[in-house]
C-alpha cells in the first residue's frame, strides 16, 4: 500500500492535479478505499465543483467518488440531493454556493456522491476545522480543475500531485512540466525567524535587509512593478512579495542584477513559466519560500482525455528518475 | 422608512449600524427592516426591552444562559425562502427539511437560554416541540436529520438489502434499481412531511422572526454598553447633555486627541447656529440628525443625558452629498433639497438640519434667502437647526455660538493638527446678531499663503 502510511501522520490532505483527467479522482478513491479498509475516520470534501459524473471539457466519462459508512463529506445541496448512498446530514452551512448550501453529512450505506465545495480557501479553511472538530482523523480535499491554491501550507498540511497524459502525451514534455511543478514544491524554506518576520505582512512588495528587517517598497502590486522607479534594491537583494508573483516580475528582477533573492508566501503564488524561472537562475537569482509543502506522492494517468496512452511502467520510470521520488500509477496498484 | 433607506442618507447612522456585531445574517436583515418609528408607546415599550437586554447582558456576559443563547443565533439561518416555500405548499427536500428542524431545535433551546436571563416575558418564543418531534421520529433528540426508516415501513428491508450488496460489491443494476426505490419513498416521504409542517407555517415565521429580532436587540445591547449610550425620555423638546459623534470621537481617541461631548437643546422654530470656521458647526447638525435616527429607530442615544421629542422624520440639507454628480451646480442641489424640505414641512412635523444655507451665492442674495428661510420655518410646526457665517440677518430666532478659540493663540505655536486643543466646541446663548470674523487667523493658522492672507486684511482694514 504506497504512501498511504505516509499520508496517516497528517490531519489534512489536498490532492491537486497538473492538469483536468490527470486522474485525481481515481487517486482519491485509491487513498479512500485503503483508509476504510482500515477503519480510519476520514472527512471529504473539495474546492470549486468536482466529481462530474461526465467531465464538463471533454465530455469524457469520469469516476465518481465512493465514499464509505462513517466518512463524513461536504457538497453543495444540488449535488447532496443526488447522492446514490444513505447519509445523515449533521450540518448545513450558512454560507451559500450556486448549487446551494454546503451540507455537512455522515455516510450510513455506501455509495457514490459528487463532490463540490468552497469557492474560496478561507471557507474551505474553516471546513477543515469542522470536519477535524466532527472526529475525523484526517481531512482529504479534492482539487477542482487545475486549481492549485488548496495545496497551500496555510490550508493542507501535504499534497499529492496528480500528473498524467492529459498534461502532454510527449513523455519529454510531460516530464518537463512535472518536474517544473515539482520543483516549485520543493523550493527552499527561509529560517524561521524570518519567516514569522514576514508572514504578518499582509500585501506589497518588500525588501529584506541584511539585519532580515522587512521594508515596504511602496508598491501596492507587484502587477504595477513596470511602473515603480524607486530603485528596488536600495535595501539589499532579497525580497519578499506577499501575494501572487508573476513572470513578470521575475523578469524586472532578473533585469535589475544578479543574485536575487525573491520570497514568496509558498509554491501556490507562484504563477510562473519556466522560461521565466531559468531568466531568473541564471543570472544567479531564486526563489524561496515562507512556508515549503509537503509532498507525499506523485500519480501518474497514463491516459489522456483525448484517448493517447502512454506507457504506464516507462513513464512512471521517468518520472521517477526525474524527481528522484517515487511515482505510482494507481490503477495500477489497486489491480 | 426603515434603517436601510436611512442610513443611505446619513453616513453617520451607516457607521453606527456597521458597527453593531449581530449574530446572524437574519439579525443583521432584522435591523435593517426596523421602522423609524413615531408611536411613543411603541418606542417606550421597545426601549424597555432594551433596557432589560442590557441588565441581562451585563449579568450573564460570561454565564450559561447568555452564551447559549448566542451560540444559537450564530446557527440561526435565514430561512425566508424555505418558509415561503412551505407556505405555498412547495415540498421541502432533505436539506429544507433539516433546516427546519434545526430551527424547531434552536427555539428550544433558545426558549431555556432567554428564561435563564429572565427576560421571558419581554422575548416570547413559539413553542416548536411537536414539529422537532415530528422530524425526529426516532426520539434522538439532536437535529440531525435524514429520512429515518421508522417514517416508511418499505425503507427497512430495501436498505437492509442495498447494505448487503454494497458490502458484497453486488450486482450493479441491482444497486441502481434499489437507489431509485429508495429515492422515490423518500420523495413521498418529503412530501408527507411538507404537508404536515405546512399547518406549522405561521409558528416557523414566528419563531424565525423573533430569534432575529433577539438577535437584533442584543446586537444594540452590547453597542449601547460598549459606546455607553443613554436611554432616551421622550419630552416636548430636544435636549442632549454630552452630545457626541461616535464616528469623529473613535478618530480623534485613535489619533490621541481630545474629544469634546456638547450640551444643546432645540424647541420648537429655528435655532440659528454660528461659531468660527473649524469650530465643529457642521459635526453638531449631523450629531443631532444621528442621534435623532437612533432614537426613533428603537436605539439608545450618544449622549450622557437626552430628551427626545418625537418627529414624523429627519431633513438634512448638509453639503456633503453627491448631487453636484447629477449634473447640478451646488447652488442648484442646494436649493431644490431647502424647497422640498419647506414642502415637507408643510405636512409634517420635522427635525430640520440645514448647514450654512445659500453660502454658494453671492453674499447679498445668499444673505436674504436665509433671512426668508428662517421667517417660513418659524412658522412651522418643526424643530430646525441652521448653521450660518451670516451676521446681522435681522431675524427674530434662538442663536447659539461655539465659543471657538479659548484664548489669544497668537503666541502659541500651532499646527492644523494640534488646534483642536484650543476650540471650546460647547455652545452659548447670543443675543448679538454677529458673528466671528475669524477666517483669516485660521487660515493664517493652517499655513496659507502669507500674500493671500496679508492682501485680504488689508482689504478689510479700508
Amino acid at each position: 500500500m504506497p504512501f498511504i502510511p505516509d499520508i496517516l501522520n497528517h490531519r489534512s490532505l489536498a490532492i491537486v492535479g497538473l492538469e483536468k483527467n490527470t486522474g485525481k479522482t481515481v487517486c482519491l478513491n485509491y487513498i479512500l478505499h485503503r483508509l476504510n479498509q482500515m477503519n480510519i475516520p476520514v472527512g471529504v470534501t473539495s474546492i470549486g465543483v468536482d466529481g462530474e459524473q461526465v467531465d464538463a471539457v471533454f465530455a469524457t466519462a469520469k469516476p465518481e467518488i465512493t465514499l464509505y459508512p462513517g466518512t463524513l463529506f461536504i457538497t453543495s445541496e444540488q449535488h447532496y440531493l443526488k447522492r446514490q448512498l444513505l447519509s445523515v446530514i449533521k450540518h448545513v452551512d450558512s454560507q451559500r454556493t450556486s448549487l446551494g448550501p454546503l451540507v455537512t453529512a455522515q455516510v450510513l450505506i455506501p455509495g457514490k456522491a459528487l463532490l463540490s465545495g468552497a469557492a474560496t480557501t478561507a471557507v474551505l479553511r474553516r471546513q477543515i476545522q469542522q470536519l477535524d472538530s466532527m472526529g475525523t482523523r484526517l481531512t482529504i480535499v479534492d482539487g477542482a480543475l487545475s486549481r492549485l491554491s488548496l495545496a497551500s501550507p496555510t490550508v493542507t498540511e501535504a499534497m499529492i500531485l496528480a500528473t498524467g497524459a492529459a498534461v502532454s502525451a510527449n513523455v519529454k514534455q510531460l516530464v518537463a512540466r512535472t518536474k517544473f511543478l515539482y520543483r516549485l514544491i520543493c523550493l527552499d524554506e527561509v529560517d524561521p525567524e524570518l519567516r514569522n518576520r514576514l508572514s504578518i505582512i499582509e500585501s506589497g512588495l518588500w525588501a529584506v535587509d541584511s539585519d532580515g528587517q522587512p521594508h515596504d517598497l511602496g508598491i501596492a502590486s507587484v502587477f504595477l512593478i513596470d511602473r515603480a522607479e524607486t530603485d528596488l534594491l536600495r535595501y539589499g537583494r532579497t525580497l519578499f512579495a506577499s501575494g501572487a508573483v508573476s513572470d513578470r516580475l521575475l523578469r524586472v528582477l532578473a533585469a535589475k542584477g544578479k543574485d536575487i533573492t525573491l520570497i514568496t508566501r509558498d509554491f501556490t503564488k507562484l504563477f510562473i513559466t519556466p522560461e521565466a524561472y531559468t531568466e531568473l537562475t541564471r543570472r544567479g537569482g531564486h526563489i524561496m519560500v515562507l512556508q515549503r509543502s509537503r509532498l507525499l506522492a506523485v500519480t501518474l494517468n497514463p491516459t489522456s482525455p483525448q484517448g493517447y496512452l502512454l506507457d504506464s511502467k516507462s513513464t512512471c520510470d521517468a518520472l521517477s528518475d526525474a524527481l528522484q521520488m517515487p511515482v505510482y500509477d494507481v490503477k495500477k496498484i489497486e489491480q | 422608512m426603515k434603517i436601510k433607506d436611512l442610513i443611505k442618507q446619513d453616513a453617520g447612522f451607516q457607521y453606527i449600524i456597521d458597527s453593531m456585531e449581530f449574530m446572524s445574517p437574519a439579525g443583521r436583515r432584522k435591523t435593517l427592516n426596523t421602522e423609524f418609528c413615531t408611536d411613543a408607546d411603541t418606542l417606550t415599550a421597545e426601549w424597555q426591552r432594551l433596557d432589560e437586554a442590557i441588565s441581562a447582558t451585563l449579568a450573564f456576559k460570561f454565564k450559561k444562559p447568555y452564551i447559549d443563547l448566542r451560540h444559537c443565533l450564530m446557527q440561526l439561518h435565514d430561512l425566508q425562502g424555505t418558509l415561503a416555500s412551505l407556505a405555498n405548499h412547495t415540498p421541502l427536500n432533505e436539506v429544507e427539511l433539516f433546516e427546519i428542524k434545526n430551527l424547531a431545535q434552536l427555539t428550544r433551546t433558545a426558549t431555556g437560554a432567554i428564561a435563564g436571563l429572565g427576560m421571558s416575558e419581554a422575548l416570547p418564543l413559539p413553542d416548536t416541540t411537536e414539529i422537532f418531534a415530528l422530524l425526529d421520529p426516532d426520539h434522538t433528540g439532536i437535529a440531525n436529520f435524514y429520512i429515518y426508516d421508522s417514517y416508511d415501513p418499505r425503507l427497512t428491508p430495501l436498505r437492509r438489502e442495498l447494505q448487503a450488496l454494497q458490502a458484497s460489491e453486488g450486482d450493479p443494476l441491482r444497486i441502481s434499481d434499489l437507489l431509485a426505490q429508495q429515492n422515490e419513498i423518500q420523495c413521498e416521504v418529503c412530501l408527507r412531511l411538507s404537508d404536515q409542517l405546512t399547518h406549522w407555517t405561521s409558528t416557523l415565521v414566528t419563531a424565525m422572526e423573533q430569534l432575529a429580532y433577539i438577535d437584533s436587540l442584543l446586537a444594540k445591547a452590547d453597542l449601547a454598553i460598549r459606546w455607553e449610550l443613554t436611554k432616551p425620555t421622550l419630552g416636548d423638546h430636544i435636549e442632549y447633555t454630552g452630545l457626541v459623534n461616535p464616528r469623529l470621537k473613535q478618530r480623534n481617541e485613535a489619533a490621541h486627541l481630545r474629544y469634546q461631548p456638547v450640551d444643546i437643546a432645540l424647541y420648537n422654530g429655528v435655532c440659528l447656529i454660528t461659531g468660527a470656521n473649524m469650530a465643529g458647526k457642521t459635526i453638531l447638525l449631523k450629531s443631532v440628525g444621528t442621534a435623532q435616527l437612533m432614537a426613533q429607530c428603537g436605539m439608545y442615544v450618544p449622549a450622557g443625558k437626552a430628551v427626545v421629542k418625537l418627529v414624523d422624520g429627519v431633513a438634512t440639507s448638509i453639503g456633503d452629498d453627491q448631487d453636484e454628480m447629477n449634473g447640478l451646480s451646488s447652488y442648484a442641489s442646494e436649493i431644490i433639497k431647502i424647497s422640498n424640505i419647506l414642502s415637507s414641512c408643510r405636512t409634517a412635523t420635522l427635525l430640520v438640519l440645514i448647514d450654512e444655507p445659500a453660502r454658494t451665492t453671492n453674499p447679498i442674495e445668499g444673505k436674504a434667502l436665509v433671512q426668508a428661510l428662517i421667517k417660513i420655518l418659524n412658522t412651522m410646526d418643526s424643530f430646525t437647526l441652521i448653521t450660518t457665517h451670516y451676521g446681522q440677518l435681522g431675524a427674530h430666532c434662538r442663536r447659539l455660538r461655539v465659543k471657538g478659540f479659548v484664548e489669544d493663540l497668537s503666541d502659541m505655536p500651532l499646527t492644523p493638527q494640534s488646534i483642536n486643543r484650543f476650540i471650546d466646541y460647547s455652545l452659548t446663548e447670543d443675543p448679538t446678531d454677529s458673528v466671528p470674523h475669524e477666517a483669516l487667523r485660521i487660515a493664517a493658522i493652517l499655513g496659507c499663503d502669507n500674500e493671500l492672507i496679508h492682501l485680504a486684511q488689508e482689504s478689510i482694514n479700508q
